[in-house]
């Protein structure tokens, strides 16, 4: 069976990476993983894939956003979807809204940790589709 | 009867001494009769009188000078002269020497009961303007006392004082309101505040105190920032009314509560960091189970048991968290009680490495204890010491390699007893180096990843340490090792 898409992982929590890695082979992507931007910058080079799970917090406090802002001007990869999972609102107190940060944020749509597999899978499905169109 | 006045008459003729004393007993005064101006004054000196009646010429000393001496007496009282040579002059020279008032002789006894009688008022009225004058004088006194008194209570203050009037001019101020608001000019009295204040949110405040027209504004309460933006202070305005209520000025208080702000921006970070650092292992155990309840994933049993070891690790992670918070806590609260203690240092390190040595088995990690200098009993909190030093040995073990080893030596100096534990770890690089006593700070690399720990383990060591007026320093290089040293005071 062919892989319905390549999906990179980048999360500095090896626990969280697993799982997600987990949900979506089963659902038949095609799975690559990086724990910093930097490397995962290096797989998006090599990999070339179809849509981005992005960690916010890695090991700078601010890693995420500068990493989708590097993916999202490059004009090689500006049409990766990216989609950003967070555990930062309830921590800082801080909610984001899509609609309000989405622009800033520079990415596709975010989800809170820990994601639920079924909402991932949905929110994945969803923003691959989008991007065919 | 006597109360109505005491009356001395100093006359050498016995006819109208004796007259006087008819007429004036008559109308219930007490009388004293004296014949000549010593015999006078004598009396005047042993009783007070209220009035005396004295002849002008007499032998020996007389009248004009009487008067004089019994003013030295007791200058309010009434002196009236009886005289036989009635001319304007005499008259007019004994009232200048201070006589109230004069008798020409004949007198009819009305003419002497009248007189007495206007005499006695007016010393009664003179007394009572006396017994004012001396009240207002002591109020005065007490007053400008109050006055000065106030002035000093508000200059020992920290806090900031501002008293403006009515007209809003600055009466009153003390020195640490000019130093919170840098107050210009404050020698020229009888300006604006704008004149002496630059703070504007405060000068607004003061214009909405004073314009209040009724009770509604009764007090603000406000932070401002301070001139230079670099304090923040606490602003407590209110008016001054008097009894009606009516309006008479405002008082101002300023408090710098800067260090305050500090401390609560500090504690918030604390809390978020904290809330973060809690959230991860709790989001991941719920991802975990939310994974293997979900259904979404067709793994084997084995593969779904790893799963569950994963989410047992992280809630292990996350207990230990908890108890290095609870430690924390618990050090800062006993920064007051300590139970302070003689201790063998040795001792505990020997029953530590005991503890630990089958951890470094699994490494294959020796350790060994040089006591190369014999230490003293130290007072010190056995507890504690047992804390610090477990953090530091699991810290040389979980961060050495294998076949590694660890190397525990003492030193001693006039002031300190060292312990000095030395591993041939992966160490830590230059740029962790002065991060690594902070909150929830950890080394990440390739080698750490693998390292569970919750960040705490320095700090709480390095709180341990503070407590007991020790001190902790590290030298490190980076695949070679790294030697943490703790320093307590000591007394040999």
């Amino acid at each position: 069976m062919k892989a319905k898409g390549k999906i990179l992982l980048v999360d500095d929590d090896p626990d969280f990476l697993e799982m997600h890695k987990a949900v979506l082979e089963n659902r038949g992507y095609e799975v690559f993983t990086a724990t910093s931007a930097q490397e995962g910058l290096g797989r998006v080079r090599v990999e070339m894939p179809d849509l981005i799970v992005l960690d916010l917090m890695m090991e700078k406090h601010d890693a995420g956003f500068s990493f989708s802002k590097t993916i999202k001007t490059d004009p090689l990869f500006r049409k990766i979807p990216i989609l950003m999972v967070t555990s930062v609102a309830e921590a800082t107190g801080y909610r984001f809204s899509f609609e309000e940060d989405g622009y800033w944020m520079k990415t596709d749509d975010f989800l809170n940790k820990p994601v639920p597999p079924e909402v991932l899978l949905e929110t994945v499905d969803k923003l691959l589709q989008k991007r065919e169109k | 009867m006597n109360t109505q006045g005491r009356i001395l008459v100093v006359d050498d003729e016995m006819g109208i001494r004796e007259g006087c004393r008819r007429v004036l007993a008559e109308e219930g005064y007490d009388i004293d009769l004296a014949e000549d101006g010593n015999a006078g004054l004598r009396r005047a000196l042993e009783k007070s009188y209220d009035l005396v009646l004295v002849d002008l010429m007499m032998p020996g000393i007389g009248g004009l000078d009487m008067i004089k001496k019994i003013h030295e007496i007791d200058p309010e009282i009434i002196m009236v002269v009886i005289t036989g040579f009635a001319t304007i002059e005499t008259a007019v020279e004994a009232t200048k020497r201070g006589a109230y008032d004069y008798l020409p002789k004949p007198f009819t006894p009305e003419t002497l009961a009248v007189l007495v009688k206007r005499g006695l008022e007016k010393r009664e009225l003179r007394l009572e303007a006396q017994k004012l004058h001396q009240e207002r004088e002591q109020k005065l006194l007490e007053l400008a006392g109050e006055k000065s008194r106030l002035r000093s209570i508000i200059g020992c203050m920290a806090d900031g004082v501002l008293v403006t009037n009515l007209e809003r001019q600055l009466v009153l101020w003390n020195a640490s309101a000019m130093k919170m608001l840098r107050l210009h000019g404050t020698d020229e009295p009888g300006k604006p505040p704008s004149h002496y204040i630059k703070n504007q949110p405060l000068i607004e405040s003061l214009e909405k105190i004073m314009d209040s027209k009724d009770d509604s504004v009764s007090m603000i309460s406000q932070e401002i920032p301070s001139d230079d933006q670099k304090s923040v202070l606490m602003v407590q305005m209110a008016p001054v009314r008097d009894e009606q209520g009516r309006l008479l000025g405002a008082v101002t208080v300023l408090r710098d509560i800067t260090k305050l702000k500090e401390i609560d921006k500090l504690k918030s970070q604390f809390v978020s960091m904290v809330a973060h650092e809690l959230r991860s292992p709790v989001a991941a155990i719920e991802g975990w189970l939310g994974l293997l309840l979900s259904g979404e994933v067709e793994k084997d049993e084995e593969q779904k048991r790893q799963w569950l070891w994963r989410a047992k690790e992280r809630a292990q992670s996350l207990l230990a968290l908890v108890q290095d918070l609870l430690e924390i806590n618990k050090i800062e609260a006993g920064k007051i009680a300590l139970k302070m203690e003689s201790v063998q240092v040795t001792d505990i390190l020997g029953k530590i490495v005991e503890f630990f040595k089958p951890e470094a088995d699994k490494k294959k990690i020796s350790i060994h204890i040089k006591s190369s200098a014999p230490l003293p009993l130290l007072q010190a909190d056995v507890q504690d010491m047992e804390k610090l030093f477990i953090n530091l040995i699991s810290n040389a073990i979980k961060y050495n390699v294998e076949k590694g080893s660890i190397t525990i030596e003492t030193s001693l100096d006039a002031n300190y007893a060292g312990i000095h534990i030395h591993d041939t770890g992966i160490g830590i690089s230059r740029d962790d180096l002065p991060r690594i006593f902070d909150d929830f700070f950890r080394a990440e690399n390739g080698k750490t990843d693998k390292i569970s720990g919750t960040g705490l383990g320095l700090t709480i060591a390095k709180k341990i340490v503070d407590s007991h007026f020790g001190r902790i320093e590290v030298k490190s290089e980076l695949d070679k090792g790294s030697t943490f040293s703790v320093y307590l005071p000591c007394r040999i």
